[in-house]
Parts: structure tokens; sequence; C-alpha cells
């Protein structure tokens, strides 16, 4: 078995791969598990037979990406063995379990905070409103829990990975 | 009324490129302003000249009208062009460039007073006995009187900016205690969008069809109308796809719809290009929702089955010329559709996507049209709408058109920021999309069946990549490419 955590858009999501005898695979990927039958061909894109269905994949690696096109989407994905992976995320912030940390994913202007130190919030609940390009884009709770930490306030311009609130 | 040989464009993005192609074929010379977020930006390329007018946020540069009315003097321009959203609904705009001596390329500053003023047209329509929306006429002054309004109006209600357009500033609002929230919410955008936070409130009809008409009017008293357009395809009241003619639309009701608007615009002095939009029930009555005295993003799928160039028309009838033709002089061909091309990520709660533009291959072929404000290597600003470009095509019947839109969105390509393309081509060849069973509502029930086909394709890529790696070892790894996908050796997005 090989293990793997793969990153798309930020999120890493552990991969388990067992098999791999005539293409067949059985692979977890974060809480789903799948019977794969891969072939890659000559012209170098990837068949993969899911539950009698087949699909097609472009699998380009450029530098720390891997890019794959797929029926339509392009998706850049960074692909990390299990171990290194561990190795270089120990000790980074945010790691404890049960803590959010809710960060701007855009740069932008806080409009409304609508909690405070203290505040307990449940899974969706409205935290930050940040105006970007004309929009007021609302952050909520992911799960809940006890807002430990407001870092910003109304009027206040944030870049892309501040930190605008802790969960705990 | 004045000849024009020189025209202000005083907007940014696709629709400065729009009108600056437009004045072209029409041998007019062309002038941009800019922000300094917008200094490499194309429609600043494409004009003759170019000003900067200052900072980038739009306070401080394009919704700026003595910076605007400055840059046309030092050009010599002799007309200024506001194309959509900044001061295109702006009254006291178009009065400033009349007072400078400059044609303002746009209806008279009465008639936007009088149809810009949402609560005003509400009341022009409600006394032409022209059917409403119930709801008030007039500004709220406080969340009080919003309560008591709203309970008069029963809910739901919708709350709308009086003096917005284009969905900011408005939100559903279906029950009492989310109405502070959403009026809070207006206010800011509206404010932040249009420099004027007054809102107002109507009865919310679920589920409706927007469609709205294009009129056009000349100064001696011809209007005339070029039929209609379904923009039901919204997120949050923003327009998504948008086409022409609507598939629930027959004749006798464009003719009815088509009346409606052209009085509309008569009882308000109106002349220039300018958009009456309807709410449509399920029984086919129409309801008048507001007019937009201006040329609307989606204008160009008027053009496509019509044939009429509507800024042209625009330039024309600012010059003082009379249209030349009457109602029964206009015809439509075929049918067309328009998607949306944003730098928002519809999987990851439409969030904008601002950054460089790594890699751009826009569609082609056929009655394909590509009305973009972007280039390969651009950065987009995060200080504006996220508007990228609009695709538009046009083809014999609404079904070619569904196969032509299709094709054109597998071929678009935009790296480096997130785009609505995939999930346009999704949505385009949905099953209720293709049967024309459209609401504005629809969007919004299709996301998890979108976003859950997403989520499994995300699923395979993942798998994909992590096969690709394992067997890294018999693999020759490909040079790094030159673009974002182009690379010597093989092209990633080729077709199959």
């Amino acid at each position: 078995m090989t293990r793997w955590v793969v990153t798309v858009d930020g999120q890493p999501t552990p991969v388990e791969v067992e098999g791999g005898r005539d293409g067949r695979y059985r692979i977890v990927v974060g809480d789903r598990t799948l019977e794969v039958d891969a072939r890659r061909t000559a012209d170098g894109q990837w068949s993969l037979l899911i539950d009698g269905v087949s699909h097609v994949a472009d699998v380009v690696r450029a530098g720390r990406g891997t890019r794959v096109d797929i029926e339509g989407s392009t998706y850049v994905v960074e692909v990390e063995e299990h171990a290194r992976h561990v190795i270089r995320t120990r000790g980074a912030a945010g790691g404890r379990a049960g803590t959010q940390t809710v960060t701007a994913p855009l740069p932008g202007k806080v409009t409304h905070v609508a909690v405070a130190p203290g505040d307990r919030v449940e899974r969706g609940d409205p935290l930050v409103v940040i105006e970007a390009m004309k929009m007021e884009n609302e952050f909520r709770a992911t799960a809940a829990g006890t807002v430990t930490e407001v870092r910003v306030a109304a009027g206040q311009a944030v870049n892309a990975g501040d930190v605008l609130a802790v969960i705990q | 009324m004045s000849r024009i040989a020189k025209v202000l464009i005083a907007n940014r993005g696709e629709i400065a490129v729009r009108v600056i192609r437009a004045c072209r074929e029409q041998g007019l010379a062309t002038v941009a302003v800019f922000s300094e977020a917008d200094r490499e930006s194309l429609h600043v390329m494409l004009a003759d000249e170019a000003y900067p007018i200052g900072a980038a946020p739009s306070t401080e540069s394009y919704l700026v009208i003595d910076r605007i009315l400055t840059a046309a003097k030092t050009a010599g321009a002799d007309a200024v062009h506001p194309g959509y959203g900044f001061l295109a609904e702006n009254a006291d705009f178009a009065e400033a460039c009349g007072a400078a001596g400059l044609t303002f390329i746009g209806p008279p500053p009465a008639a936007i007073r009088a149809m810009g003023d949402k609560t005003a047209a509400r009341r022009i329509a409600r006394d032409l006995g022209v059917p409403m929306v119930p709801g008030g006429v007039d500004a709220i002054a406080s969340d009080a009187a919003a309560i008591a309004a709203a309970r008069e109006i029963g809910y739901p209600v919708m709350v709308k900016a009086a003096h917005g357009g284009g969905g900011k500033g408005m939100r559903l609002v279906r029950r009492e205690e989310e109405l502070e929230g959403a009026l809070r919410m207006s206010r800011g955008e509206a404010g932040a969008a249009f420099g004027n936070a007054a809102v107002y409130l109507e009865r919310a009809i679920l589920e409706p069809r927007h469609i709205e008409v294009q009129i056009l009017a000349d100064a001696h008293g011809h209007v005339v109308h070029l039929g209609e357009r379904e923009c039901s395809i919204q997120r949050r009241h923003q327009k998504l796809i948008e086409e022409s003619p609507s598939p629930f639309v027959d004749p006798d009701m464009r003719r009815r719809m088509g009346e409606a608007a052209c009085r509309i615009a008569k009882a308000a002095g109106y002349v220039n290009a300018g958009t009456i939009e309807f709410l449509v029930d399920a029984e086919r009555r129409f309801y008048f929702l507001e007019m937009n005295t201006r040329l609307q993003v989606e204008h160009p799928v008027t053009e496509m089955v019509t044939g009429r160039d509507l800024v042209r028309e625009q330039l024309r009838v600012a010059a003082g010329e009379p249209l030349g033709y009457g109602q029964e002089d206009v015809g439509w061909r075929g049918a067309a559709i328009e998607c949306r091309i944003n730098a928002e990520d519809p999987f990851a709660g439409w969030l904008p996507s601002p950054g460089v533009i790594t890699g751009l291959r826009p569609a082609g072929g056929p009655w394909v049209r590509d009305d973009s404000g972007v280039y390969e290597g651009w950065t987009v600003p995060r200080f504006y709408d996220t508007l990228l470009a609009k695709l538009i095509v046009w083809a014999p019947d609404r079904d070619a058109a569904i196969a032509r839109m299709t094709r054109a969105l597998d071929e678009y390509r935009v790296a480096g920021v997130r785009t609505t393309i995939a999930f346009l081509r999704r949505l385009v060849d949905h099953a209720e999309f293709r049967a024309g069973r459209l609401s504005t509502g629809l969007l919004e029930r299709l996301m998890p069946e979108l976003t859950a086909a997403e989520s499994s394709r995300q699923t395979l890529a993942v798998v994909a990549a992590v096969l690709a790696e394992q067997e890294h070892g018999a693999e020759i790894v490909q040079p790094a490419p030159t673009t974002a996908w182009r690379s010597a050796a093989q092209p990633a997005w080729r077709s199959r």
C-alpha cells in the first residue's frame, strides 16, 4: 500500500492506494473508497474504469503541481508522499484538533463582523462579511464551537490568507 | 444635438472594448479613461487615447465626474458613452456632460431621473396601467418602516436598491427576522455600488421568469422595441445566461410586452437605448419590474437575432439622427445565447477569483462571438466586478444554439483564475435548460446536483494524479510549459 496527501485548492486529502496487479486498484480518497481499473494509454492519457463507467484523464506533471484535465474541467493538484507531508506540516498553525482558523480567501474590505470572542456559534452561522469585487461575501462557521479570537474589525482591509477569527 | 467625432468611454472592461469597437466602425475617435489598477487593461490599449483618472477604487476614479470631464476636455472629446454600471444611470453625470458641452450617449437627465429612480418608475408604470408586482413605490425610511411595509405587502418580500441594477443590493426575505440583516447588506451593497443606499420593498414572486424588452427611441418621437431577452438563469440576482428569443414568449405575448415597454418609454420622455424588465409568472402574466436607462450587459443576444448594432444605434440617436425604421421593419431570426464568463468559483460559494490570467484561449468558429475585456498575462484587479468576457452564439434555432454554446464553452480556456466556464458548460447541457423550463430559482435548485458532479470529477482527478505519480519512474516528465497549458511536447487541452 502507498499513502499520499493530495492538495486541491489548499485542501489536503489523504489517499491510500492498494493493489495494482493488472491495473486494478483499491483507492481510498478521504472517506470514499473506489475500485479502479486504470490503464495508461500509449499517448499518455489515463483511462479509469470505475463502477462500469469509463473516464479519460489527461495528466501533465509540471513543476510542483500536476495538471489533470477531466471531462472539460482542469484541476491543478499537488501530490505528496504521506510521510513527507507529515514532516513538512508538523507544528503548523491551526493543526490542533477542534480548532477552526477562518482565513480570508481573497483580498477585500471587511464590512461586517457578526461575532465576538466568547460567542457560541453553530455550523453555518455567519462570522464575517468581506466586500470584494463589488459583492458582499459572507463567511460562515464550518463547525460548531466557541469564538476565541476575532482579529478583524469592520472597515478594515484584509489580504488573502489573513486570519479573520479562531473558533475552538 | 450635434455631430459626434470623438467619444470618451467612461467605463472599463469588456463594455469599454465593445463601445470602442462600435466607434471605430463608425469612424469615430475614441478616448479611454483608466484607474491605477487598469493601466495595462485592454480598453486602454485599444483606444486612440487614454487618460488616468485616479486610484484603483471606483469611488476615486470611475465614479468621479470631475475627473472624467477633465479628461474629456483635455482630449477634445465631444461625446461621452457611459457603458453600464458606474455613472451610466447617474442623472447628475448626464447633466454635467451637457453643461460641459458634451453629448451624453444615453437618455436625457430627466428620463434617467424618472426611470432610474426605481420608485418613481413604478409610479409611472402604475399610472399607465402596466401590471406591477405589489409593493411600495417609495424608498424605505427606517427599519421600523420596512417591517411595517413588509407586513402590509406580505412575505416573502424582495429588498431592492432604489438606484440599483445588476442585482446588487437585492435580497430575498422570507421571514421578518431576516429583514434587518437583509436591509443592512442591501444598503451596504447599494451604497458601495451606486453611491446611494436607498432601498424599497416589493412582494417576491417565487420562481418567476425574468424577461426584459429592449427599446430604442430617437429624439423625434419614434420608439420601437427589439423584442425580448430571457435572463432567468441568475444567482444572487446576477444574470449568468441570457437568450433571445425567450422559449416562453409567443408572438402575441411579445407584441403585448413590447407595446407596454414602448408606452413606458414614451411616458418617461425616453431617448436612446433602454430596457424594460418584467417578471413573468407560470401563467404567462408579466409584471413591470424596472427600467434600465442604459445599454445592458446582455445586449448582444438582441443584436444577434435582430441584426442591429445597438451601440451604433446609440451613437446615431445621440447625434440627433432619426431611427429611420418603424416597428414593422424590426424582425427576428434564429436564436442567440450569451454566457457570462466571470472570475468566480461556482463550486466555492461563487467566491471572486482575482489574479493573473496565465493562459487564455477563447472559443471561435462560425456564429461565435467573444466580447472580452481581458488578455493573457493580464491581472484581473480585485476592485471591480468579476466579468471577464461574454460568450455569445447564434444558430437557426434554440437547440442548435445550445449545441453551439456547449461546443464553444468546451473550447474556451482560461487558466490562472477560477471561472464560471465549466459550470456554464454543465448548466447549458442540463435537461431543464435544454427543455427551456427556466426560472430565476432554477440555478439554486440545480446547485446540489451540479456540485456533486463536480466533487466526483475532482475525486477522479485526484486518483489520476496519484496513479501518474506512482508511475513517475517510468514516465517522461514534460518540459515546463511556456504558458499555463501549452508545452512544446504535448498540448494538454487537446480535443477528444
